[in-house]
């Protein structure tokens, strides 16, 4: 038992349900978000499929690929040079240089080919600022739109991480105010008393998935918070104490300067070799490759792989890019092993769930479809307990059009994508309109609707509908068949519709499910209140 | 509760409910807004940069949030108003110094 006074329970109390309630509607939609885009890479794949070898893995002749790309942009844009694997496995050359963007940040400007990993046919080519391609990019186009919602909740830079960041902040004093609030954790975690009533049985239920999740949640909420401050608040008042504000000179102390200048023309060594190398280093294909200074006597190649096993913080191997010598490994930051590059290293696999293959990743969605059930049940409970005033009953269908609503709209966004694409319009607003457009008939039926059991069942009827047509709208536009997509070695495309369709009958068996007389009941007054007042 | 009137004559904070709920809000909110971000400059300027030469400038970031959301819960918890407000003045004015110290010795 956690000892505290009445008085510091009762404010923790208040701040955990007030942080809960003022926030955490905005922050169900990122955690909802946040659960799909684990599945970035493998949704990519299954809504842009191309080759049976759609892996994050580089494939074999990516120096050719390169050097033949290289002869067909201006030289201005070989300062550097990405490689990186697509959505469907597709290979993605991007020639850039860093400039001042029209809002006057720093950012990339260049070529991007999108080619065919195994052919090395130009499938697309974009030109313009990197955020721009990013958006014009239709094979990334679901995932893209989904990990935008999460990070950043469509809001433009830099108030959308502003957001997300402190919507973060809320979750982890969410997080550490429930585990001090409830004085009785050890008990309550396992206290789950089902034949009570049904008000009772749904407060056991969040407690007892609330503080097994708790660890996961505050993991979650503090690296999620790191990521959204890092670059909006910490860097820069970092850049301003140690360096007058000079961004680049502290991008540049934490990322190693670049080597000393050689302006010269000079043939790049062979890639293929160095990645086969940076492999046979830590036993791990790269996933990343970037040239600094491509076809100059002073050109560097940093080599990127995925976590190796047993290992939670990635490093990159370094390259003299004309002999093809090697120079050193890189932690995530600085030249050296330090306390401070493993923490930010750590990040990422803490937040993405990525340092075991799959089953980590499904581990991570499963905690965060917990921390979503949590955020939308401590909700539900909040305004549940507060029915009989009028503001909360505003508060509680609220809760329910975007608890319920939000899964809807989210799962009528690909949609779009599939049905619409040959259209001018890039994925994402294609997908923007589809979700804006779901969003304002739930609303509309949210309004309409009297009692907040059938506003529950519709809206859930609804998105399982959506969930359930998905496979045939990728069907439908121009997605291969289960029979196709299988005897091209592509069996990840039929997991993923077979996946979707039982999520779909979960849902619907969940939308038809009867509610008990009680929980009925403690959702009338709404209606009560409604006629009531007319 | 008697402690709480007594910290405020000291101190000269309002007695009355409304002002102190108030005060209370601008130190969770703003002050210690403020006093997390200048932990960042400090640290920044302050913390042993190893031997790498990157701590001082990651680690002040890596720990703001965190920083910011216990410096929140504690100030929402004092009951004594007047001990957060010290505590957390006195965090904020530490890092000004710092900051203004650095600042005027590179100028």
């Amino acid at each position: 038992m956690i000892w505290l006074s009445r008085d510091t329970t009762k404010t923790l109390l208040a701040v955990h349900g007030w942080s809960g309630i003022l926030l955490g509607l905005l922050l169900y939609a990122v955690i909802c978000t946040g659960v799909a885009a684990v599945f970035a890479t493998e949704i990519n794949n299954w809504a842009s499929p191309l080759t049976r070898d759609a892996t994050i893995s580089l494939p074999a002749g990516v120096d050719r690929a390169v050097r033949d790309l290289a002869g067909q942009v201006d030289p201005q844009y070989h300062e550097e040079v990405a490689t990186w694997r697509g959505a469907g496995g597709r290979l993605i050359v991007f020639f850039h240089r860093h400039m001042q963007d029209p809002e006057g940040r720093l950012n990339e400007y260049g070529v991007q080919f999108e080619l065919h990993p195994e052919t090395h046919e130009v499938l697309a080519r974009r030109e313009g600022w990197y955020d721009d391609i990013a958006a014009q990019s239709r094979p990334e186009g679901v995932a893209a739109f989904l990990v935008d919602l999460h990070v950043r909740l469509h809001i433009p830079e830099p108030w959308g991480l502003l957001v997300t960041g402190i919507l973060g902040m809320a979750m982890m004093i969410a997080a550490l105010t429930g585990l001090f609030a409830h004085r009785h954790l050890l008990k309550e975690m396992f206290t789950l008393r089902l034949a009570r009533e049904a008000l009772l049985r749904r407060r056991d239920l969040h407690v007892v998935a609330g503080t097994w999740n708790l660890p996961f949640a505050f993991i979650l909420a503090f690296t999620g918070s790191f990521f959204s401050f890092a670059t909006t608040l910490g860097l820069p008042l970092v850049a301003k104490a140690t360096f007058g504000g000079n961004e680049e000179a502290l991008i540049e102390t934490l990322y190693g300067a670049p080597r000393e200048e050689k302006a010269e023309p000079a043939p790049l060594a062979d890639l293929d070799a160095m990645i086969a190398d940076a492999a046979a280093r830590s036993g791990i294909t790269s996933h990343f490759i970037g040239i600094e200074r491509y076809g100059r006597a002073d050109a560097t190649v940093w080599v990127y792989q995925p976590l190796p096993e047993n290992e939670l913080v990635y490093t990159s191997h370094l390259y003299d890019g004309t002999t093809g010598e090697y120079l050193t490994e890189r932690p995530p930051l600085g030249q050296h092993p330090s306390l401070g590059a493993s923490l930010v290293g750590l990040m990422y696999p803490l937040h993405f769930g990525n340092f075991a293959g799959i089953a980590s990743k499904a581990a991570w969605v499963g905690l965060g479809f917990a921390g979503a059930y949590v955020t939308l049940t401590g909700l539900l409970l909040w305004t549940q307990r507060r029915i009989d005033q009028r503001a909360w009953q505003r508060m509680a269908r609220l809760v329910h059009y975007v608890g319920y609503g939000l899964p809807l709209a989210l799962a009528c966004a690909p949609h779009a994508h599939f049905l619409f694409q040959d259209s001018t319009l890039s994925s994402g607003t294609l997908q923007g309109f589809a979700f804006i457009g779901a969003a304002a008939v739930a609303a509309i039926v949210s309004l309409a609707c009297d009692e907040l059991r059938r506003l529950r069942r519709i809206l859930l009827t609804a998105t399982a509908v959506a969930v359930l047509a998905l496979p045939f709208t990728r069907f439908a536009g121009g997605g291969p068949g289960w029979f196709e997509a299988w005897s091209s070695g592509l069996p990840g495309v039929a997991g993923v519709d077979i996946t979707l369709l039982l999520v779909g009958a979960s849902t619907l068996w969940l939308a038809r499910r009867r509610v008990t007389a009680t929980h009925a009941a403690s959702l009338r007054p709404s209606l009560e209140a409604r006629t009531g007042s007319a | 509760m008697a402690a709480d009137e007594a910290n405020a004559d000291i101190l000269e904070l309002p007695s009355s409910g409304r002002a102190r709920r108030w005060l209370r809000v601008l130190l969770a909110g703003p002050v210690v807004l403020a006093a997390a971000c200048f932990a960042v400059v400090g640290g920044a300027l302050s913390l042993p940069a190893g031997s790498a030469g990157v701590n001082n400038l990651v680690l002040p970031v890596v720990l703001f949030p965190l920083l910011w959301a216990v410096l929140f819960l504690y100030a929402c918890l004092d009951r004594r108003l007047a001990r957060a407000w010290l505590v957390v003045g006195a965090l904020l004015g530490i890092n000004v110094l710092i900051f203004a110290w650095h600042w005027t010795g590179a100028s």
